[in-house]
């Protein structure tokens, strides 16, 4: 019996249980697929970073390698597991061609790479250790779909070729967060090499379980060991591989909350409708004698019923969504340890989300029991309030809005140029370093004499980095990379205060600020280098900024001593009307191989193309599923509207009024709706966005970041897809109306 | 005949003032008096579906006002049977699924007990042909005997009608009063409110309310149909003098 009263009812309301399904079924996905997606990038790093066993701590270093003094470090400590020196023959871009496909415009830092033999191993596609033969060379996965290298394609490098074997996955580089990439080759193949390229160390450890990387990480350096480069270790390669997929996967899960609230908003309207609908119904179970338990169970038991069906379309929904926006995710660091235990977690997912909604859906019913067997056999309504339908629309315009808004203008952040300055970079129009040579200095001092006396140039500044020692105030040495130079020119973004004006002062990057918890006004000792004589200069921290390069510890300042540079950078930005293309080649072209010539814009695109990609694919997710969400609730609540108006409308009619023009009623309080609600959601999207999207960017170590709006999607796109959708959806909804008769209102029987 | 139920003193907001009666086992008694005079809200607080202000309700030996409302709902389940004006059924269920509804719901091991007795309800009072059609399909007349059969469904010891005719015509009231005689013959007693004073003649029993008290009593005893016109002619010339 209770079968047959649910599927009868359940057909006597199709539009309502066809959208309870709906919401559910999207809901269901939504959690279900962050569930599954997270879960397989996480446990396919972890997966990764274990078969490959990735270095705990790992110092790049170029110059003098002191390998003596590095083994007898490792000797005294008991916390080291493996130890290995690696060598990196770093090429210059230019140089490197893989079919018809140049490398010219390649941001990355590209080197050559022989099998590790203790660990920090690279994997193929299979995870297993690749061991190459002379002649081929495995290319890093992440360029595959990025230059459509395919396997047998040549690889040349300058006059030399290689054969490309396959495509390698490397548990340390393979995020294009990150600055290198390697490529593997034999061993005979990397002698023959060497000299096309400079060659770099990768001073690799393994630490036993449970040691404490940071504090090897400080002995390392105070025992004063090659640290002429950035210092990685084991949890910043984790985030760095988690970052550009995991952004996309939070954009997902944010999208699947605001669904579940709009799912919850939604049914509790149309559960309080047919509540309404019910009235006489429910009187009469309760004045029969059936308890409010086992009314709510009637209830219940059809929402479940809807739920049931619901999660299962959205398991399978999620399971065939997963695939598009999980491919990268697969080939950059394979499959997942346990897809079993993920599939498991993915239905849990999906089935929490159904348990959310039926226990709100309890929570209505429960609340809903106030009215009286004799109020509802009366037809009185509860001691409620008359409910305003319209309000609703606009609150889930809102939501929608809010949804789209979101994953664009966190696209559009990080696309603008000035986001550069929040990864620590000055916003200029062109980017130069200059790295890995033996005299970086006079190649510094060449290279800015030339750009200095250039007309074409309008703004130009020098950046020199170098490992100072410091004395923190309580007593402790502190190792940082300071850069030096004019930091007016084309200033990062600060949080606190500002960049440093003269010699006195520094500023910290935000992880060096919180690991020291030094802030502004405090105050450091630092060991300056005069003419090979180590002299000690009190400085005043003068800002904290936000910063992603070198690992994200750096401070800037200008201190002109004898310190060696580890490496340099310019900053240039051109004259009106030239064209930085043409500037470009020309101080390219005859350059030495260490110095790196490109457009900021390309150099942001490498790092973050990607993951704005990522988001890109997730933000077309959302406006499908904002768009549907639009449809499905306006044909729904329009509905409920029209059919508790019904009366109204009748009289209308009974006083002449036409169907069309009750239409354009209901059409014209639509619409006042519809944009009270964008406007709403796009208020709630720029404060509330703001700080989802600085949290989200914040991960990435670009803290303090300004969300900035993309007007083309804010007022145009968004608004369109919206109306559109609501538009289209209530013109269905209103085909009710002609169906109203005027005698209805006569008629006092409900 | 022993007292089946005891109304003392109940008291209704300002609606009903302090009323007092007894029934007897099967008795039939018509509650009747002018709109707004109390008479369904009377009906209600007797029989648990609202809470009295104060006074007690005796269902043989139990108090109804003292029970909690999950109690009261129990009670009216197993010991009470609803017949309303607006004859209030599922509409997502066929005519004998209606009937067996609460007894199949509050008990679903005798399912085929319930179901077989149904459709016997259902021969009794000529329906028996409707039992698959929806509550869409059938007239008033039929609508409102299906709803007897559901108020019989649990063998009530009362049955409460709160005006079971008002929206039938003269030849449904008719069948509808010939159930209504039928199964209290059979011994179920029946308290019912109406506006109809030849309804009200057939019964053993009429109460006049006015402004939340009983104002008079008119006892008829048991309806014979050969003193049908008698009865009606007395009950109108009371209910006169009643003010009605």
């Amino acid at each position: 019996m209770l079968r047959r009263l649910i599927t009868n009812d359940l057909r006597s309301n199709k539009l309502i249980s066809v959208s309870t399904v709906i919401f559910m079924a999207v809901t269901a996905m939504l959690l279900g697929l962050s569930v599954f997606l997270f879960g397989t990038l996480y446990s396919s790093i972890d997966s990764l970073m274990k078969k490959a066993e990735t270095p705990h701590f790992l110092q790049m270093h170029t110059g003098d390698l002191q390998k003596e003094k590095i083994i007898d470090f490792a000797k005294t400590r008991s916390d080291i597991e493996e130890m290995q020196i690696c060598n990196f023959l770093n090429l210059e871009n230019g140089q490197i061609k893989i079919g018809d496909r140049s490398f010219d415009s390649n941001m990355q830092d590209n080197g050559l790479f022989c099998q590790s033999d203790k660990f920090d191993f690279l994997l193929d596609a299979d995870d297993n250790i690749i061991s190459v033969s002379p002649g081929n060379v495995y290319v890093p996965v992440a360029y595959k779909n990025e230059y459509d290298i395919k396997v047998g394609d040549r690889m040349c490098i300058g006059t030399e070729q290689l054969n490309v074997a396959g495509f390698m996955r490397d548990s340390q580089m393979n995020s294009m967060m990150a600055s290198s990439k390697r490529f593997l080759v034999n061993e005979s193949d990397y002698d023959r090499l060497r000299s096309l390229g400079s060659e770099e160390y990768l001073i690799e450890f393994r630490l036993k379980n449970g040691s404490d990387i940071g504090s090897f990480s400080t002995a390392y350096k105070d025992a004063g060991l090659p640290s002429n480069g950035p210092t990685i270790t084991y949890p910043l390669i984790k985030l760095m591989n988690a970052l550009s997929d995991g952004i996309m996967i939070i954009v997902i899960l944010l999208v699947s909350f605001v669904v579940l609230y709009i799912s919850v908003m939604c049914i509790r309207y149309m559960i309080l409708t047919q509540l309404e609908k019910d009235r006489r119904e429910v009187g009469m179970l309760k004045a029969v004698g059936i308890s409010r338990k086992d009314i709510r169970r009637l209830y219940i038991s059809k929402y479940l019923l809807l739920s049931v069906i619901g999660c299962i379309l959205g398991v399978i929904l999620a399971g065939v969504i997963a695939v598009p926006l999980g491919r990268n995710m697969k080939a950059l660091y394979g499959e997942a340890d346990n897809p079993v235990l993920i599939h498991v977690l993915m239905i849990l997912g999906a089935v929490i989300s159904e348990v959310v909604i039926l226990f709100s859906v309890s929570h209505i019913l429960r609340k809903s029991e106030k009215i009286s067997a004799v109020e509802a056999l009366r037809g009185r309504e509860g001691k409620g309030r008359r409910r305003n339908l319209w309000i609703p629309i606009s609150v889930i315009t809102a939501a929608a809005v809010f949804m789209m808004m979101v994953p664009d203008c966190m696209r559009k952040t990080l696309s603008e140029p000035d986001f550069v300055r929040y990864m620590g970079i000055g916003n200029s129009q062109i980017r130069i370093d200059v790295r890995q040579s033996d005299d970086i200095g006079s190649s510094t001092d060449l290279l800015s004499e030339r750009i200095r006396k250039d007309p074409r140039v309008d703004k130009f500044s020098v950046m020199r980095t170098g490992s100072y020692k410091t004395t923190l105030p309580n007593g402790e040495s502190y190792n940082i990379m300071l850069e030096n130079g004019d930091h007016s020119a084309f200033p990062v973004n600060y949080i606190e205060g500002t960049y440093p004006g003269n010699e006195d002062e520094i500023a910290f990057s935000i992880l060096n600020s919180e690991e020291t918890g030094l802030k502004v006004g405090d105050k450091i000792t630092v060991s300056r280098n005069e003419g090979g004589n180590i002299e000690q200069r009190e400085c005043i921290i003068c800002g904290i900024y936000s910063d992603i390069t070198n690992g994200g510890k750096t401070a800037k300042g200008c201190i002109e001593d004898d310190t060696p540079s580890m490496w340099s950078v310019m900053y240039v930005t051109l004259k009106d009307g030239v064209s930085p293309e043409e500037w470009i080649t020309e101080y390219g072209s005859g350059s030495q191989e260490s110095i790196k010539i490109a457009m900021i814009s390309e150099y942001m695109n490498g790092m973050y193309g990607q993951t704005i990609r990522n988001i890109g694919n997730a933000s077309l997710m959302t406006k499908g599923v904002a768009c549907l969400v639009i449809v499905v609730v306006i044909l729904l609540l329009l509905r409920l509207v029209i059919w508790k108006e019904r009366r109204e409308s009748s009289l209308k009619k009974a006083l002449g009024l036409m169907a069309s023009q009750i239409r354009m009623d209901y059409l014209k309080k639509l619409i006042f709706y519809l944009l009270a609600g964008l406007i709403l959601g796009i208020i709630s999207g720029l404060i509330l966005g703001q700080r989802l999207a600085g949290g989200l960017l914040g991960m990435m170590g670009a803290k303090g970041l300004k969300f900035t709006m993309d007007p083309v999607s804010t007022f145009l796109i968004v608004p369109v897809l919206i109306l559109a959708s609501a538009i289209a959806a209530a013109v269905i909804s209103l085909r009710e109306i002609r169906n109203i008769r005027a005698y209805e209102c006569l008629n006092t029987r409900e | 005949m022993d007292t089946i139920l005891k109304v003392r003193d109940i008291k209704k907001d300002s609606i009903l003032k302090g009323i007092s009666f007894e029934m007897t086992e099967g008795e039939m008694i018509a509650i009747m008096g002018p709109s707004g005079s109390g008479k369904s809200t009377l009906l209600y607080n007797v029989s648990g579906m609202d809470k009295a202000s104060s006074g007690e309700v005796w269902l043989k030996d139990t108090e109804i006002s003292g029970l909690s409302e999950d109690e009261k709902a129990r009670l009216r389940l197993k010991r009470m049977g609803f017949v309303f004006q607006m004859m209030n059924m599922l509409s997502n269920l066929n005519i004998i699924d209606n009937i067996a509804f609460p007894a199949v719901h509050s008990d679903k091991k005798d399912r085929k007990e319930y179901y077989r007795r149904a459709n016997e309800l259902m021969d009794k009072l000529n329906i028996s042909k409707l039992a698959e059609r929806s509550i869409k399909e059938v007239s008033g007349g039929e609508l409102q005997r299906a709803c007897i059969c559901r108020s019989m469904i649990m063998k009530p010891e009362i049955i409460f009608a709160d005006e079971p005719t008002g929206a039938l015509n003269r030849t449904a009231t008719a069948e509808v009063m010939d159930a209504f005689l039928g199964i209290n013959r059979e011994g179920t007693t029946i308290m019912m409110v109406t506006h109809d004073s030849k309804v009200a003649s057939m019964c053993d029993r009429i109460l006049y309310l006015l402004d939340g008290e009983i104002r008079g009593e008119l006892v008829l005893g048991k309806y014979i149909e050969k003193d049908g016109r008698e009865r009606e002619q007395r009950t109108a010339n009371w209910l006169s003098s009643m003010g009605w």
